[in-house]
């Protein structure tokens, strides 16, 4: 074990949207390295934690720019690797569970022929084994009804049935790592702990690495092992998961102080106080 | 009962097979701000587009206001309960600026003076005169989330639904606007009928809430009962556990 290289290595990770007037810097020197484990990426909408994935996957959009000082997948260098090469990672060894499921499915396909289709390219599968690879899938993710969700389009399914469908599809060429993008937020407590409890399976039964890409800081405090609190596309902290509440990091307090809970009523929430020299330095 | 009262009795709403409310049936007194908690598919959104009818079908008693709802409301009663969807991105219109998006509904109700009362209906939700001119895709989440609660407000309604209004968007930014609200509520006098499967995001806002399961309502309670004694039905107690399990790990 010792002797491995860890799934990912990031040094110094920048990812940079060249415009007419300005350059927008959305991930500014981002390192970190990941191991068979739960790693979560923290932090509000527009902090970069999803260009970050998507760097790791070579789907940064036009005109993104990626550069980094390393970028490794089980020690080999991704920076160098020709597109094609990229492309035959992607999904079979590092796979990606994007956000907002309305935008990222096919529309006119039905849901279970995309998730078959899928193992059918990563696995070169035929038709029907792909067709009952699909179904369990869609069964181990917890759709009551497989068969008929199978024949569903995007638009008849619900948000977190949606989720749990782009979850099994991600995770049908049984990837090595897996980066998931807020893949809860949108289910009930309920399959949300259900959920979890399939993504912590495949990293101790499997070995996976998981990248739990999350703004709920309570859920990842609870689930992950290791967390990283970015704010502006840089680590403003990076810290034991257990450990979250207990952040030193006026971000990392400012975000736990403006949740509402059940147990200590107050009148009026706190609201969180930037600060802009978060961004300076470190 | 007084203004921006709702009473529900026994509702019922069935989509062809699909019964999807079970005899429903809770009251929220004037100024009240009462929870609907439930699993997706539970019925809570169902109920908030019967009270704003925009769910023409159903059965049993509806009255606000005092007054039974009809099948087909008028225009004055679509002026007195306005509605908050749960996704700023989606409820919209991408090619309106947010004078178009705000007009709109003062053109539709005949109403005078739209100038002033879209300056007024931005003041109150805190985004200054700046934003008026521009187009949603140029806002934030947490900005247009306040755009679409100030195109609720500029008709000057007595009950406001909220659709999940918080869930859409970053913990820091689900703290501002339940601010907000929390404010407009105390200074405009506004019913508010709250739907979230959070129960913190509930109970932070609400006095009473009401538990749904499957089409029906399995508990209705006082937050205070349920934060010292918990809930009657083993799914309020799992719900509450699960806030607990939350907030435990941030102790």
């Amino acid at each position: 074990m010792t002797e491995e290289p860890p799934l990912v290595e990031v040094s110094n990770l920048r990812v940079r949207f060249h415009t007419p007037t300005r350059i927008v810097e959305a991930v500014r020197g981002l390192s970190f390295s990941l191991g068979r484990e739960k790693l979560a990426i923290v932090g509000e909408s527009g902090s970069g934690k999803s260009m970050t994935g998507r760097a790791l996957l070579d789907l940064v959009p036009w005109p993104g720019e990626v550069q980094a000082d390393a970028m490794r997948f089980k020690g080999q260098d991704l920076i160098g690797m020709s597109g094609e090469a990229r492309r035959r990672l992607r999904g079979r060894h590092l796979s990606m569970v994007m956000q907002d499921p309305k935008f990222s499915l096919n529309p006119v396909m039905s849901v279970g022929r995309q998730i078959a289709e899928a193992y059918q390219l990563h696995r070169r599968a035929g038709k029907s084994e792909a067709r009952d690879r699909a179904l369990a899938m869609l069964e181990d993710v917890l759709i009551r009804e497989p068969a008929r969700v199978f024949d569903l389009y995007p638009h008849e399914v619900s948000g977190g049935m949606g989720q749990r469908v782009m979850i099994a599809m991600m995770l049908i060429g049984e990837p090595d790592v897996l980066i998931a993008d807020e893949p809860t937020s949108a289910l009930d407590v309920t399959v949300q702990a259900q959920i979890l409890d399939i993504l912590e399976k495949l990293v101790t039964d499997r070995g996976m690495g998981l990248i739990f890409i999350s703004h709920d800081l309570p859920l990842v405090s609870a689930f992950c092992d290791r967390v990283i609190v970015m704010y502006g596309g840089r680590v403003m902290e990076s810290l034991p998961a257990r450990e979250l509440a207990k952040g030193q990091h006026a971000y990392t307090r400012g975000l736990l102080g403006c949740l509402p809970d059940l147990d200590r009523p107050v009148r009026r929430l706190a609201t969180l106080q930037r600060d802009e020299s978060w961004l300076r330095g470190g | 009962m007084g203004p921006g009262s709702i009473i529900v009795r026994n509702l019922n709403v069935r989509f062809g097979e699909a019964h999807v409310l079970k005899d429903v049936s809770f009251m929220v007194g004037s100024g009240e701000s009462f929870g609907l908690v439930g699993e997706s598919g539970s019925g809570k959104s169902t109920v908030l587009r019967v009270l704003s009818g925009l769910n023409r079908n159903w059965d049993g008693v509806v009255e606000i206001d005092g007054n039974p709802l009809p099948q087909r409301p008028d225009k004055a009663f679509f002026r007195s309960v306005q509605m908050v969807f749960q996704d700023p991105f989606a409820s919209l219109h991408p090619r309106m600026t947010i004078d178009a998006i705000l007009a709109e509904p003062l053109a539709i109700h005949g109403l005078d003076q739209p100038d002033r009362r879209i300056e007024r209906a931005l003041a109150e939700v805190g985004l200054d005169g700046g934003f008026r001119f521009r187009f949603p895709h140029q806002l934030s989440g947490g900005q247009r989330q306040r755009v679409a609660i100030a195109r609720a407000l500029i008709l000057e309604p007595r009950i406001l639904l909220l659709d999940e209004p918080t869930s859409a968007l970053d913990v820091s930014i689900q703290a501002e606007v339940l601010n907000l609200l929390q404010d407009l509520k105390l200074r405009l006098g506004l019913t508010m009928l709250l739907v979230s499967h959070n129960l913190a995001v509930v109970g932070h806002m609400c006095s009473r809430v009401a538990v749904m399961k499957l089409g029906r309502i399995v508990e209705e309670a006082d937050i205070e009962s349920l934060r010292k004694q918990g809930g009657q039905d083993a799914y309020t107690q799992e719900l509450i556990a699960a806030s607990r399990r939350v907030a435990l790990a941030s102790a």
